[in-house]
């Protein structure tokens, strides 16, 4: 869809409304493919109330592409293996090892793909609604397509036969996608009467055509009359033809002469008149000779220009090169100009692969394939960048060719509810846009659950990603603080480390003690460690729940300490000087005395100033909170003067 | 509230090619789009829709004075509030930083700007068919002209509200304490001597504050009908620093695209054309306080597509695809390929050329399986 060069490919869709004067269409951006568009009117006036429109105004919530990921869930799931690990390659294996890692990275992103396209076809076969099966078919179809460009660019660019002899590579690929043939071989030899079948020759044609002798020969010999002489030469001229592979310890030389040794025997033979008798014997030993004519006569048989590209050559020039093949294009093309017109873009793309102009391939498959999905062309041009096929150069939009694919892909499944995961893990592999294109996903997924949060802050964290972190959890705290959750609030706000929310929690908690005489999160405070050291509240929260725990035990001597430090930090917040002035209380009344005069001096000092600056707060307590304070100050009074006694009669002693 | 949701129909947009393979079938690609209307029960037209960051609330506003917010739910979108925040035609609708809490902003005709806050609800306890509470934090009065825009600056700058009025007036208030937002205070003003349409905060973490406003004054005589302005630490105030001089037309819409870590920043003006910009710092990004920042401003693309006026441009979450609107009643989309040129990749439309006997036709299987009031879908 980017890279078209082509202009005036523009999709139009319509909306179910009709167009108004005064109304007009505006559009907002959802998350990832999707259009919020509602009418409005333009520009911004206010008007008469007689004016108001009498039906109210809708939205409309458009998405597109919506589908391509859940219909090929497995292939994103699959190849995301794949792909992370063979980057890892990249990083870690030499050039030469490398290589081989890329051609079977090649071969296995085809085996997944081949897997969905077939578990596609078995989906597509068992649908019964009419409309869906459509729909798998079209994606089936693509699927195929995809191969087809797939194996050609591996067999041109990524696997690259040695001495750059290609045709063995085209020939295997010509029977992977034309399978029409077999089909047909198969079908004839299963009828009651194969050579009666009325395709029997085609089929025989056929895989003549992609080079498949031994089929051929199995099908003449059901022939009846397979014993005549003419059929026994074709079978000896069939057999006879001479195999190129790299096994054999065979020279491109010594192959080429075998060639030239068998081809004219074959001339000789047709020449002879052997196959007279046999006009369709004929055609064969003809295409065994490469006749010019008779390949056009069998381009049915062929059905594309590339299929007859490739079967020329296998009896014309079988050991040609990988650079010959562009000057072939042309006259197979010329073949069926007259049977399909216009040049379509399957046949672009593969004649711009034939023509060695990777770009061009990679352009026409933007514009042709990745409407649904962008997956095709990211991988593949990942493999090619690898293999050093592609302009590693900087483009203008900022990073080269293979990031802006992938980025692309990524997008497509960062829009995805649930593929948010794979789309970081290819993002985790764009080296210019990747970190960005992260951080501002990260911060838009919605966090729906508490899981799903940990998820994303686990993936915020091993990527270093610390303003997103915090951001996640203070979301997820400000979430928990709305629906009174203090306990979750605190956990995520201690996370995020942010102070002023975190005292906004603390004080809550408090509160909540004041009002209720307990804390309810006593396990989140008791645990808190050294995160309390974050803000002064939550160290006051945690001390002071220690001094719970020293008097709860019974180290009176611990609590008193303690409470008064903290009494005299002044770290906690107004409103519960009272509640601490109260806890002093049950110690005041100890039969013995724990306040020491200074001591006494200080929890005195902290009344008169909440008496002093706090009237406020002071008149509206409840009487029995007055009375309280009076007791507070009779207690008060009181172990001061048995402080005093104490003192001085300690001093008395040690002056006697 | 109920909210009737109607999958009105699937169009399989007709796109570019068959294709001819194997010598069998012919077979065409689509993209597919697929349109769902919701009823969005406002009285009069929506001036503007807002999602939060994470795309699961939705707000709208409208010549109605109310504010609707939206929640979705197993991927339906269900009013959960609605209410009256102004004394005239809301003009503008945005949400803060999730950060923050659930908190809206609002501008409109009555002259002023509002914040408003969602109160903790009985979450849980009635499921999603409670109607939650969204107070009036503050109202911001100082405009004596109509506020034709609002924008919260981006996060990193702290909780800052950015308002702009036709009396050519950019005010930037800021929250004194970030838990209670009823105390914002007005940080900054500057005149920008035009009547002002719209504002948009530069998103970038590496540069300092920035702010487009663009105006949408009639008279070409005013010059450049867009100006950039600057947060310059050392002067302590807002400078203009870039005036653009090739957009003369009444402006109506500008947005900063999200930076991305693009070396540069990408702005689109809607004006009688749609035009792209790209800045690019002159000096280096962060660092050199002193004097304000200057860029090489280069158009990257100016469309008339829409063979008029073109009023709101959206951007996408990563600033690769564009949405504009405009007088010819469609919405294009805008995509820029690897060699950073834009075109257009699609149209949305409204139906031209249908009768309404023909609307009614083709709308009426939909109507009919409209749920009635009271169920849900």
């Amino acid at each position: 869809m980017a890279a078209s060069t082509v202009d005036g490919e523009v999709e139009v869709f319509t909306l179910p409304f009709k167009k108004s004067r005064n109304l007009k269409l505006r559009s907002v951006w959802g998350m990832g493919k999707e259009l919020y568009m509602f009418q409005s009117q333009i520009p911004h006036k206010e008007r008469e109330e007689s004016q108001r429109s009498s039906s109210e105004s809708k939205i409309f919530d458009v998405q597109w592409n919506a589908e391509m990921h859940d219909i090929a869930r497995k292939l994103v799931n699959e190849t995301h293996n794949i792909f992370v690990i063979l980057q890892g390659q990249v990083k870690s294996l030499s050039q030469s090892i490398l290589y081989s890692q890329l051609r079977k990275a090649s071969k296995q992103y085809r085996a997944v793909l081949k897997a969905c396209s077939m578990e596609l076809m078995q989906i597509a076969d068992s649908c019964t609604d009419e409309s869906k099966k459509l729909k798998y078919e079209e994606h089936i179809q693509e699927f195929e397509m995809v191969q087809l460009i797939w194996s050609l660019c591996e067999i041109l660019f990524i696997d690259v036969a040695p001495g750059g002899l290609v045709l063995t590579s085209l020939l295997d690929w010509l029977q992977w996608h034309f399978q029409e043939g077999k089909q047909l071989a198969t079908k004839v030899i299963h009828s009651d009467q194969p050579c009666e079948h009325p395709q029997y020759w085609e089929a025989i044609y056929r895989l003549l055509l992609q080079g498949d002798t031994e089929n051929v020969r199995k099908l003449l010999a059901l022939n009846v009359y397979s014993h005549s002489d003419s059929f026994i030469a074709a079978d000896e001229v069939l057999k006879k033809m001479p195999r190129w592979t790299y096994q054999h310890a065979q020279s491109v030389a010594e192959y080429e002469m075998k060639w030239r040794h068998w081809r004219e025997e074959c001339v000789r033979r047709y020449e002879a008149a052997q196959f007279a008798a046999y006009p369709e014997l004929e055609t064969i030993v003809q295409v065994l000779c490469g006749d010019e004519a008779v390949f056009k006569d069998l381009k049915d048989c062929c059905e594309t220009w590339y299929h007859l590209l490739v079967s020329k050559l296998l009896y014309q020039n079988p050991t040609c090169r990988i650079q010959d093949l562009t000057y072939e294009i042309k006259p197979c093309q010329a073949v069926y100009s007259n049977s399909s017109p216009q040049i379509q873009e399957l046949d672009n793309i593969l004649q711009a692969a034939l023509e060695f102009d990777l770009h061009q391939v990679i352009k026409d498959s933007c514009t042709f394939l990745s409407n649904r999905s962008w997956w095709f062309v990211s991988h593949l041009a990942d493999i090619l960048h690898h293999c050093g096929q592609l302009d590693p150069q900087e483009l203008p939009f900022g990073s080269n060719l293979r990031e802006y694919l992938l980025l692309e892909y990524a997008t497509s499944l960062m829009a995805h509810k649930s593929l948010y995961q794979v789309g970081i893990d290819y993002l985790d592999f764009c080296p210019v846009f990747g970190r960005s294109y992260i951080e501002a996903y990260v911060e838009r997924i919605p966090l729906e659950t508490e899981r799903k949060a940990h998820k994303i802050l686990h993936i915020c964290l091993e990527r270093d990603l610390l303003v997103q972190a915090q951001s996640i959890c203070k979301v997820m705290g400000m979430k928990c603080l709305k629906q009174e959750r203090f306990g979750s609030a605190l956990s995520w706000f201690l996370k995020s480390k942010d102070a002023t929310v975190i005292k906004q929690v603390t004080d809550r908690f408090l509160n909540e003690y004041c009002e209720e005489g307990k804390f309810s999160h006593l396990d989140l405070i008791d645990h808190l460690g050294p995160s309390m050291l974050i803000t002064n509240s939550l160290t006051f929260l945690a001390k002071y729940r220690e001094f719970h725990t020293f008097y709860n035990n019974g180290d009176v001597k611990g609590a008193v300490n303690l409470l008064l430090s903290l009494i005299s930090s002044r770290l906690a917040p107004k409103f519960f000087w009272m509640t601490m002035l109260m806890d002093a209380l049950p110690l005041l009344n100890l039969p013995e005395v724990v306040f020491n005069v200074s001591q006494t001096y200080e929890l005195l000092h902290c009344l008169e100033e909440l008496q002093r600056d706090g009237t406020s707060n002071y008149k509206n307590l409840k009487e029995t909170e007055i009375e309280k304070l009076k007791l507070l100050r009779i207690a008060l009074t009181r172990n001061l003067a048995n402080a005093i006694l104490q003192e001085r009669s300690v001093r008395t002693v040690s002056i006697s | 509230m109920l909210l009737s949701i109607t999958v009105l129909f699937r169009i399989l947009s007709w796109l570019k090619t068959s294709l001819f393979l194997q010598d069998k079938y012919w077979c065409h690609f689509y993209i597919m789009f697929v349109a769902k209307s919701i009823s969005s029960e406002h009285k009069d037209i929506i001036h503007d829709v807002s999602f939060d960051y994470h795309g699961t609330r939705m707000a709208t506003c409208s010549s109605d004075h109310t504010v609707k917010v939206w929640d979705l739910e197993k991927g339906e979108w269900h009013c959960t509030a609605s209410w009256k925040t102004h004394s005239g035609s809301v003009w503008r609708v945005t949400w803060a930083h999730p950060d923050f809490g659930q908190v809206l902003a609002t501008c409109s005709f009555d002259r002023t700007a509002a914040v408003w806050e969602e109160l903790s609800g009985d979450v849980g306890t009635k499921g999603g068919s409670s109607s939650n509470t969204w107070i009036k934090r503050t109202s911001l009065v100082d405009s004596r002209t109509s506020v034709t825009d609002v924008g919260f600056a981006p996060k990193h700058l702290g909780l800052q509200l950015a308002t702009c009025s036709e009396d050519g007036i950019v005010r930037i208030y800021e929250a004194v304490d970030v838990m209670n937002l009823s105390n914002w205070q007005l940080q900054y003003e500057f005149n920008c001597n035009f009547k002002l349409s719209c504002l948009s905060w530069n998103t970038s973490r590496m540069h300092p504050p920035m702010i487009a406003v663009g105006s949408d004054e009639p008279s070409p005589a005013a010059g450049g009908k867009v100006q950039i302005y600057e947060y310059s630490e050392t002067n302590r105030k807002w400078q203009k620093v870039e005036i653009i001089y090739t957009v003369t037309d009444p402006v109506h819409d500008v947005r900063f695209a999200p930076n991305m870590g693009r070396s540069y920043h990408l702005l689109a003006i809607a004006s009688n054309d749609l035009v792209i910009l790209t800045l690019k710092n002159l000096r280096k990004e962060g660092g050199n306080a002193g004097g304000p920042s200057r860029f090489e401003i280069r158009q990257t693309g100016s469309f008339d597509d829409h063979q008029s006026v073109v009023w709101r441009v959206s951007w996408n979450i990563t600033g690769t695809i564009l949405a504009s609107s405009g007088d010819d009643g469609a919405v294009r989309l805008w995509k820029a390929n690897y060699l950073d040129s834009w075109k257009c990749i699609a149209v949305l439309q409204s139906e031209t050329y249908a009768s309404d006997i023909e609307k009614t036709a083709f709308l009426a299987p939909s109507i009919a399986s409209t749920p009635t009031p009271g169920s849900y879908r």
